[in-house]
Order: structure tokens, then sequence, then C-alpha cells
């Protein structure tokens, strides 16, 4: 009897505290989310006020130069989709063959497979500008490479290896082993079942984690500075010759004096922008286009 | 000769009737034995640790031999050394020998790959390829080399399975679109297609509902007359319902070192075991007061 | 679907219709023996039921691995224990024309009388049919025709109640009435075969309804289920 009186009442709403306490805390998430929001909606419109008026052809076409009218931003975008395309042949076959080795071939045990794997996550933390004291002191010239498209391209390739290589892993590691199982079991050898099974199965992942790596990348500056990204490049890149690149020149732009190179600043970092929003836009796409549920 | 012959009433002797009055025992009349798996003094360890030990059994051609026993007690170990697929799990270590055909599965010159296209295994989870109907079938052959007459092959592996009504008119469907026990027979469909001598089948309906377990019984009754099969369970009455032979394992429990090891204890015709089992574990376990 | 248990049960019900089979040929061989007085076709029917003892053995064996391996319920379960039940009649029946075999060898060297042979005759013809009926309704599982048994059944009793009166009637010498003694043992033995197969028939119903009834209770009237005397 006294059971039931304990709970008299109880169908009516609780004691008041309880409810303040949780409204409070949904208002201190609304809060948290609107700063985030808010801050990225003021430098974007900032950003398209400014430069939208400065994005025509010659911005696009037209080498960069001293009168701000006649400058464009054309060798630096090509340069940046140049670096994009080296970086897709290089880092993701190196980075997904050393997460297959690691997944799949690789005994735990051994010394060298460990030390391997830590040195993977300490790669990932080392600041960019690292690799660009790298890159300047052993490619361009420790082995004489010179201040090229190349060079450039070799250190984003290690920069985004990691990131890659993680992706990749945690794509491969999503394939649930009954599937490998299932394929032993039928008498395909290991290279059958990573071929045949694992990496098509992988495939979605792996490419989601590789374009999110590239899209970091294409936003590095420090790197490219030291390896030779030079502010002044009138001619399009080429593989072993002179380059520059998109955030290199909105940099460039942003320390001459001239109030016009901001505006060319805002409109290069627009079109940064917008290669960066569609290369994630796309990686999302493929990513849900390719959900598996198992 | 006599009037008992002769008599009007009556019908006459039927010729053979000593054969149905054996048949009468309410067993299909087993094929005689032939020993194609013998194992000898069979241990798995994992790290050092005996998993199971010191098992010694024959298993017989086209029969279904079943392993039941308390979970633990090492049987879907000892199943997967029939196909060797424990060479995958890098602390398992197995000793003794099987000998399959006269020839010891763990010998030096014997390559695991071979083994499992000879020796097929089923799982407790259907694991079809995130693939087509006809691929998921396909595999197998595809990856032995069998590249000619691949429609034929799938036809009579989804036909053995007793799948091919169901999905003829959607192999390129997603496999995972079918239900639970289609599934299933998906799977077996998959080991068939590869022609083995052998299936394994590791609890294979206990993830199924009722009658997708009946359809897979009486797919083994009919699979049987082709292949060998062995089957791993947990439901004993599945055991009795499907199994010519039964093997009971339990543990046996080292307080000492805490170690629990699997070992064998009764190896019969599955009417002995369930009607009259020798050891008194045995019937324990399938009066279902063990523990 | 559960093709092993249909396959057993089948085998199980088809050996039970053999087995019924040698125990019409042993009561007719019984019934021969005893109108000729053929003492070596006495000796026959007393071989023979080394066979029947078998099949019954089989039955038995068959049974006890079915419902250990195959766990039947409902009508599966039903049928199994009408069989198991129907397996014991038949070869108490067996049994029965193996005594009417032993009493015809006992007598042989005595007088007797053919009214009461011609009797036994027809009596034994009602056994048979009776039989008969029993094993066919089983198998057709047709309850009204298993019913139909006891009507048969009474036939049989009036007959054995007859036997008495005139055995009490007959004259003759201490031999005659030996032999009407044995005889009225014969009558007995045929009485009960008609019971059982009125047994028999109530096992079909019990199969077909779910509710064992006995068709006739001795110690009350007919058609009393146990569930009425609660």
């Amino acid at each position: 009897m006294s059971v039931a009186r304990a709970h008299e009442g109880a169908l009516g709403h609780g004691p008041r505290g309880a409810k303040v306490r949780g409204t409070l805390f949904y208002i201190l998430l609304l809060v948290s989310v609107s700063v985030g929001f808010i801050l990225l909606f003021t430098l974007v419109i900032d950003v398209v006020q400014k430069g939208v008026g400065y994005l025509d052809p010659i911005f696009f076409t037209e080498p960069t130069s001293t009168d701000p009218d006649k400058a464009g931003a054309g060798p630096a975008i090509r340069g940046t989709i140049y670096l994009m395309v080296l970086l897709l042949v290089m880092a993701v076959p190196i980075g997904v063959g050393t997460a297959l080795y690691l997944e799949e071939y690789a005994n735990r045990g051994r010394w060298y497979n460990r030390l391997l794997e830590v040195n993977i996550q300490n790669l990932a933390a080392v600041p960019s500008i690292v690799y660009g004291i790298l890159g300047l002191a052993f490619l361009v010239r420790g082995i004489g490479l010179g201040r090229v498209l190349l060079a450039g391209a070799l250190i984003l390739t290690l920069l985004v290896l990691p990131t890659v290589i993680v992706a990749s892993r945690e794509a491969i590691r999503a394939v649930p082993d009954s599937i490998r199982q299932g394929a032993y079991a039928l008498g395909a050898t290991q290279w059958q079942v990573v071929r045949r099974q694992v990496l098509p199965a992988a495939i979605p992942g792996i490419a989601t984690g590789s374009i999110l790596a590239l899209a970091r990348a294409i936003g590095e500056t420090a790197p490219l500075l030291l390896v030779g990204a030079l502010t002044y490049v009138a001619v399009n890149p080429t593989l072993l010759g002179s380059f520059t690149a998109l955030p290199v020149q909105i940099y460039q732009w942003i320390a001459r004096p001239q109030d016009e190179f901001r505006l060319l600043a805002a409109a290069g970092i627009i079109v940064l922008l917008a290669i960066l929003l569609t290369m994630n836009a796309f990686a999302i796409w493929l990513r849900n286009r390719y959900q598996r549920r198992w | 000769m006599s009037e008992m012959e002769s008599a009007p009433a009556a019908p006459a002797k039927i010729p053979g009737m000593d054969e149905k009055l054996l048949e009468a025992r309410g067993q299909d009349a087993a094929p005689p034995r032939e020993v194609l798996f013998d194992v000898d003094d069979l241990t798995v360890d994992y790290s050092g640790v005996p998993a199971l030990k010191d098992v010694s059994l024959e298993i017989y051609k086209n029969y279904v031999t079943a392993f039941i026993g308390p979970s633990g007690c090492g049987k879907s170990t000892f199943i997967r050394c029939f196909n060797r697929m424990n060479d995958l799990i890098p602390t398992a270590s197995v000793n003794g020998t099987i000998l399959y055909h006269g020839i010891d599965l763990y010998g030096p010159e014997v390559d695991s790959v071979e083994v499992r296209k000879r020796i097929g295994m089923v799982f407790q989870k259907p694991n079809p390829f995130p693939k087509s109907i006809y691929d998921n079938v396909a595999f197998g052959p595809r990856v032995l080399g069998w590249k000619k007459e691949l429609d034929e092959r799938v036809e009579r592996a989804l036909r053995h399975a007793a799948l091919w009504d169901e999905v003829k008119n959607r192999l390129k469907a997603s496999a995972y679109s079918l239900s639970g026990g289609q599934q299933q027979r998906l799977c077996i469909a998959r080991c068939l297609a590869v022609e083995p001598d052998v299936l394994l089948m590791d609890e294979p309906a206990s993830a199924l509902d009722p009658i997708s377990t009946t359809a897979i019984e009486d797919l083994m009754h009919d699979l049987k007359r082709e292949y060998t099969i062995v089957i791993v369970t947990h439901n004993m009455q599945q055991a009795a319902r499907v199994a010519d032979m039964t093997a009971f394992f339990s543990v046996e429990v080292d307080e000492e070192q805490d170690r629990r090891t699997g070992i064998l204890v009764e190896y019969d015709d599955t009417p002995t075991i369930f009607t009259n089992p020798s050891d008194k574990r045995t019937e324990d376990y399938v009066t279902g007061r063990f523990g | 679907m559960r093709v092993t248990l249909q396959e057993e049960l089948d085998q199980l019900e088809a050996a039970l219709q053999e087995e019924g089979a040698l125990v019409l040929r042993a009561l007719r061989g019984c019934l021969n023996a005893l109108s000729q007085s053929d003492v070596e076709l006495a000796d026959e029917v007393i071989a023979f039921d080394d066979e029947i003892d078998e099949a019954y053995l089989a039955i038995e064996e068959g049974i006890q691995s079915l419902l250990a391996r195959q766990t039947p319920v409902a009508v599966d379960l039903r049928l199994v224990l009408a069989i198991l039940h129907n397996n014991l009649h038949l070869e108490r029946m067996a049994d029965y024309c193996v005594t009417i075999a032993k009493l015809t060898k006992l007598v042989r060297d005595v007088p007797h009388d053919d009214t009461l042979l011609e009797g036994f005759e027809e009596m034994g013809q009602r056994a048979e049919e009776m039989v008969h009926v029993a094993l066919d309704s089983f198998r057709d599982r047709n309850a009204a025709r298993a019913e139909s048994l006891v009507d048969l059944d009474e036939l049989i009793d009036r007959a054995n109640r007859r036997v008495v009166g005139h055995v009490l009637s007959l004259g003759g010498g201490a031999d005659l009435r030996e032999w009407g003694l044995r005889m009225i043992i014969v009558s007995r033995c045929l009485e009960r075969i008609g019971d059982h197969a009125v047994d028999i028939g109530e096992q079909t119903a019990y199969l077909v309804s779910g509710e064992f009834r006995e068709f006739t209770d001795a110690s009350h009237g007919p058609g009393t289920t146990p569930r009425d005397l609660r």
C-alpha cells in the first residue's frame, strides 16, 4: 500500500529543478552550434562581398601582375589542379597499398610492423611547415630537384599520406571478417580474397577518405612556400618547372599594399572555397551512395 | 508346402520381408561405413593453452555426423580443423593427425587452399558477399578458374540447395534482398558450386526461424546422398533429427590452472546416443540435466 | 517438410500392417488346424509365432528410436502411440492363436463334436473379419467404421456364451467332456481376439479425434468416456 502512495501524483510534472536544468543544457547546445555557424557564415559573406566583383575571365586565365586590374590567378589555379592530380596518382596507391599491407598481410607480432604503425600515427601529427623544411632540405637541395612542381607534389604526398592510410585502414577494417572467412572457405588464396572481396568492398570508404585528405592538402600553404612556389610566376606550371598555387597566390596578394589586391585575394578565396566545397560534397555523395549495411 | 503358405484369406509370403522389418526400425537404411576422415589424437591450442585435446574418431562417407555439447567444449574449433580454417588464426596451433583419403591434412606437402576446395564450410550467420546472387554462387568457380559453363554451374548449385525456383528470375538482384533462410541456402549453393566432397556446417540454422531451420534440415537429408556432412549444433534435438552419427563433447575443468579444455566423451550412432548412451555425462546432457 | 519424420512414420505404419497380415495368416492357420485336427499345421502355427514376435520387437525399437530422435507432437504423436498400442494388441492376438494351436494338439486323440467345430469356424470367420476391419479402418483413419467393430464383437460374445451352454449339454464320456472344457478355452481365445480388434478400433478413434474413449465399458453402459466418470 505504501508503495502506491510514494508514487501518487507522479504522473504529473516532476520536480522543477530537473526540468530547468534540462532546458538550460539544451540552450547551451544551441549556442555552441550557432557560434560556429554564425562565424563561418559571417566570414563567407564578407569574402563573397569583397571578391565577387573580381571573378571575371581575366581572373581565371591571366597571371598576376603589378596592376590589380590586369592581375589574375590563372597559373595559380592550374598549379593547384596539377598538384591535385599528382597527389591522386601518388598518394592514393601508396596509401592504399600500405593500408592493405598493415591490415591484411602484416603479422602484428613483429616489431617492424608495430614500428610502422606507430610512425604513421606520428606523421599525421607533424606540422606542415616541417614537411616544408624536409622538402627543402632533401628534395630541392639534397637531390637537386629544384623548386619545381614535382617537389611540391611529393611533399604534399607525404603530408597527406598518413590521412589516406588511416582512412583506407578504416574502410578495410569495416569489411566484416565473415566475408573473408566465407571467401577463404571456398578455396580462395589471400590475394584473391583481397582483390575480389576486400578491396571492392572497401573502395567507397577509401575514395571518401582520399578525397577528404586531398581537400585538406589543397589549402596547405607553408610547405609549398618553402619548396618554392614562387610569388611571381607568369607562365603556366610544368612538372619540372617553377610553379605556384592558389593559397600561395592569395597569401602574396594580401601582402601587397594596394587595397584592390585584398579584393583579388578575396576572389581567390572564393575559388578555393568553391573547389573545397565541391570536393567535400563529392566525397559525401560517394559515401551516401555506396553506404553498405552489412 | 504347408497350408500356412496356401491360406486363402492372407497374402502370400512376401520375399525380402526381413529387409522391410529392418527398415521399420525407423532408420533410413544407412550406407555401409566407409571411413573418410580418420582423426587421431587431435589437440588444438590457442597461445599454448589447450582448447581441445586428445580427440580421436572416424567420419564416415555420406553420413551426417553431428558434434554436440555445451558451449566452450571446442566443437567449433574441432570442425574448423577439417578445412584448416584454424590456420587463419595466428595464435592457433593444431597437433595430431587428420587423415583424409589416407593423407594427413596437416602434412607438410598439403596446401590449405587445395583442402578448402574439397571441403567446404557454411557458417552460423549467413555471410553472402555484397554482390548479386549470381556472382555469389559464381565466385567459387571463378576463383578456381572454371570460366566455362558458369551459368550451368550456378543453376545446378542453386537447384541442389533448393533455392533455384525462388531466385531464378532475379539472379542479378543483391544477395541481401533475400531472407535469412534464403541467404543461408545461398551460402550452401556457393559451397556446392565448387563441387566439394564434404560440407562442414557450423551451427547452420541457429540464426534462422523454425521454418527455415526445417528447410535446411530437409536439405541435409537430400545432400547426404552425394556429400558427406559434418555439423556442429548446440541444439541437440536438431542433431537427433538429422544426424546418423553423433559425437558428444564436454568441458574438462582444471581448477588449479583455471583452464577449461574440450574433450570427446562419446561417439556413436544417433539412436544409441539418444536412447541408451554409454557414458553418464552424455545421458545427463541429452536429458537436460547437465550442469 | 520433415521428410525424415514422415518417412519413418510411414515405415512404422507399413510394418504394423504387415504384422497384421502375419496375424491373419496365423489365425487362419490355427482355425484350419482346429477344424481338421491337423497337428502338423498346429506346429507350424506355433513356430510361425517367432516371426510375429520379431515384427513386434522391430516396431517397438522403431518407436523408441523415433520418439527419442524426432520428438513428434500432435497427430504424429498420437499416431506413434496408437501404433505402440496396436503393436501390443496384434502380438496378443498372435499369442491366442498359438494357444488355440496348442489346444488342438492336446485334443488330437480325443473325440469331438462337429456342431461345435462348425460354430468355431463361424466365430473364427467373424474374428478374421474383425481383424480386417480393425486394420483397414486404422489405415484409412475411418473412426465410424472402427466403431462398427463393437457390433461385430457382440456377435462373438454371444457365440462365446452359447458355447458354454452347448458344452454343458454334451453327453458322452469323460473324453468328450475333457474336449469340451478345452474348447471353452478356445472359445475364450477367439472372444479375446475380438476384444483386441475392438481395442485397435478405439486407437483409430483416438488417433482421429484426439480423445481416448472406450467403445464399451465392461462395468458401465456403452459410450461412457473415462471423463464421464470424473
